[in-house]
């Protein structure tokens, strides 16, 4: 009974998230400090609606990376789902928000099986493979497009209000984002083939030998992702109400960040989906600060990839921590 | 292969006899069929512009202004990394050299600034990758972020337009009909070639890529090997800013060179390079650079516009990783998949038939050509043989009708197992 009171304090001490959760505190009270003008709940709506889009392919990016692979194309992905949506829905104004929704994780859902299916089942490793699709999809989008753009009179209006219409004072965007994070959140820690991801990800010959079809599993994860990516094409579309064929290059980048900000695990087998919360929701405090500060937007990309390369330092170095108490408790020589 | 009983001990070496036919089929003489293929078929429909003077020049030219990238990424391949920081360590050495132009600083040392500049970005990537045990394509996106968010900082949306002279020459002149740039290019693959397949450096890069564990126990410093093949690939990148702002006609800005990193992989992977480490040879990249130029040239010739050439690279890149994997295994679990429906146990049953009827036919031709025996004894041997090879065909058609009715009991079950 003491041992276990003693291993939740321990826990909780030791943490993963602890640090990360300190280090969102120490942020936002600098924030507070510095551009008290961001404590506003409209200006954390928006912050949180910009970011709706990087948060939905972080947890499709975490599947993916939670099985040892990374997806490269994601961001291709969204702006083929999101061309193909825009340009049917100009050209169909009567048909319901609801029907382009379903097409644009219809699309990514396909993009993402043509992922899963050269990763999975034909073996090849997957920063090659998306990387190849990443350049595919990218030009798909822009044969659907024919190099048109699409501009705000063009939106109908049930379009844009699937993104931006409110529910009890909370944008749609963001009701979609939360409800992905709970149900990603139940699928990963409660159900066998969420367990299925991680068992894979730490040790895929042990996996296969516990009877785990491995290329299945790999294939569920680069669909979910794809699926992912193309519901957040659409959002984009409708969120700002525009749309063109390179729109969101450079996202798969962010994602990635995200996940790795919120201690995912690059090797595969770690992560979970508070994590990525805490990530997405460092990176949009992040961003959003320096947007405000006066002269410092171009600092934006240099200060995320700072910050990416001490969040890894940070996890690495904790880790090896972590690895060196397990021994000591065993009772091995160091 | 030498004698064994002949060769001295002390000898390592395996000295392969040269095979033609081997030769020929291997994958670098491969490319070089694709590179005749593509020059062939841009000689056939567009003859009058292939055989003005300068068309082959510039197609090689504007395939040129990436290749030191090619050459540096072997290396990082070779060792089992990647780097995707090269595109912004590129910029960030061209912004030096810019800068320090600027300033009224001698153009010569302007020059070797910029390359140093790339040569320390790349020792960033490097410690962070060898020393702190990072992945690296988690720390080259991120320094690629922040490099060019450092060009971003510093030059805002200026564009420096103050550059040596001789970059320009060396993008676009000729000497003697033959391209500056291929001729810069061949030199440096020369001396990669020397580095990767004739000195001990190379052949650490091998066993790296290979089992890197292993290479520590061999006594290697892998950790020092891998910082200095990214210091490597970072001199490489300021190189390429020669080439690169040459071939912009002068002009930098922050958001200039975005892809070439992944245009730089795509080609090794083409050459190929393998991207797990530990195999590829160096002719190949040199090759598929001149692929990409001709491709790409043939392809917007033919009015093939800049994003469909995007689709096509896309599946090169994944055609041609996907090639070396279509082999013996592969038509084996295809065949294990739809003929013995799965089953390893069906199909070892079926494969050690063969090999008895196999051996069995053997037999019968043997004593078919024995001259020893007369006609009856042998009639009487043929006899048992055949009797004996049905006897097998029949036996293991029954065992597998055995076997596959077992799967489906135990299908069946499991899944009312599962129902239940």
């Amino acid at each position: 009974m003491k041992n276990e009171k003693k291993s939740l304090l321990k826990s909780i001490l030791n943490g993963r998230n602890t640090g990360l959760l300190i280090a969102f505190a120490v942020l936002l009270i600098i924030a507070a400090i510095i551009t008290p003008s961001m404590y506003s709940i409209s200006s954390f709506m928006n912050m949180f609606q910009n970011n709706a889009v990087y948060m939905m392919l972080a947890v499709g990016m975490m599947l993916v990376i939670i099985t040892g692979g990374i997806d490269l194309s994601v961001a291709s992905t969204l702006g083929l789902s999101g061309v193909i949506c825009s340009s049917l829905m100009s050209k169909n104004p009567e048909v319901p928000a609801i029907v382009w929704v379903l097409l644009g994780i219809l699309v990514g859902a396909l993009c993402g099986a043509f992922n899963g299916f050269i990763v999975g089942y034909l073996k090849m490793v997957p920063m090659i493979a998306t990387l190849g699709t990443m350049y595919i999809f990218r030009g798909f989008a822009f044969l659907a497009s024919g190099g048109e753009w699409w501009f705000p009179h063009q939106f109908t209006e049930g379009y844009v209000k699937f993104a931006t219409g409110k529910i009890l004072g909370v944008y749609n965007i963001l009701w979609i984002t939360i409800i992905l994070f709970i149900l990603f959140g139940i699928f990963l820690g409660y159900t066998a083939p969420g367990r299925r991801i991680y068992a894979i990800g730490t040790n895929k010959e042990s996996a296969k030998v516990a009877g785990i079809k491995e290329p299945q599993i790999t294939f569920m994860a680069f669909t979910i992702c794809g699926a992912l990516a193309g519901l957040a094409g659409m959002l984009y579309t409708a969120n700002y109400a525009i749309c063109y064929y390179g729109m969101g290059d450079g996202y798969e980048m962010i994602a990635i960040a995200i996940c790795i900000l919120g201690g995912v695990s690059i090797t595969g087998g770690k992560g979970s989906i508070d994590g990525v919360i805490i990530g997405a929701l460092m990176m949009s405090v992040i961003t959003y600060f320096i947007s405000l500060l006066p002269g410092l937007s171009v600092w934006q990309s240099a200060i995320q990839g700072a910050i990416i390369i001490i969040a890894v330092l940070i996890n690495i170095f904790t880790g090896l921590s972590a690895k060196k108490r397990v021994l000591k408790e065993r009772g091995a020589l160091i | 292969m030498a004698n064994p009983t002949k060769a001295p001990a002390y000898s390592l070496s395996v000295k392969e006899k040269f095979k033609l036919s081997r030769f020929l089929v291997q994958w670098e003489m491969i490319l070089v069929y694709i590179l005749i293929l593509i020059n062939l078929v841009l000689m056939t429909t567009k003859s009058n512009l292939y055989f003005t003077p300068g068309t082959i020049q510039s197609i090689i030219q504007s395939g040129m202004d990436l290749s030191p990238l090619v050459l540096g990424m072997i290396f990082v391949l070779m060792v089992g990394d990647i780097d995707v920081s090269v595109a912004a360590t590129m910029i960030t050495a061209s912004m030096v050299t810019g800068l320090t132009m600027d300033a009224g600083i001698p153009s010569i040392l302007c020059v070797v600034l910029g390359i140093l500049a790339g040569g320390i970005c790349g020792a960033f990537n490097g410690f962070l990758v060898a020393y702190m045990k990072m992945p690296s394509v988690i720390v080259t996106i991120s320094t690629s972020m922040l490099f060019r968010g450092i060009v971003k900082i510093v030059l805002d949306v200026n564009v420096l337009k103050n550059f040596p002279k001789f970059y320009v020459n060396l993008a676009w002149m000729n000497i003697a009909g033959i391209p500056i740039a291929l001729l810069l290019f061949l030199v440096m693959a020369a001396g990669f070639i020397v580095i990767l397949h004739k000195s001990t450096f190379g052949r650490k890069l091998y066993i790296i890529g290979n089992n890197s564990t292993c290479a520590t126990y061999s006594g290697i410093n892998v950790e020092r090997t891998k910082l200095t093949v990214f210091i490597i690939m970072g001199l490489m990148a300021g190189i390429t800013s020669m080439f690169f702002v040459g071939r912009m006609g002068g002009g930098v800005s922050s958001t200039m060179g975005t892809g070439y990193e992944l245009d730089a992989i795509a080609i090794c992977v083409l050459g190929g390079i393998s991207t797990n480490g530990g195999k590829g040879k160096l002719y190949g990249p040199v090759i598929a650079t001149l692929i990409m130029a001709f491709l790409n040239y043939t392809l917007g010739l033919m009015g093939v516009d800049a994003n469909s050439r995007k689709i096509m690279i896309g599946f090169i890149l994944i055609i041609a990783v996907l090639i070396p994997s279509i082999n013996k295994q592969l038509f084996d679990n295809i065949k294990l998949y739809f003929v013995y429906a799965g089953n390893k146990n069906i199909e070892a049953l079926n494969v050690k038939a063969a090999e008895e009827v196999k051996a069995l036919s053997n037999l019968i031709n043997e004593t078919k050509k024995d001259i020893a025996l007369n006609e009856a004894d042998k009639a009487e041997k043929l006899k048992k043989y055949n009797d004996k090879i049905n006897f097998i065909k029949a036996r293991t058609k029954e065992q597998t009708q055995r076997l596959k009715a077992e799967m489906k009991n135990d299908r069946a079950k499991a899944s009312k197992v599962s129902r239940s």
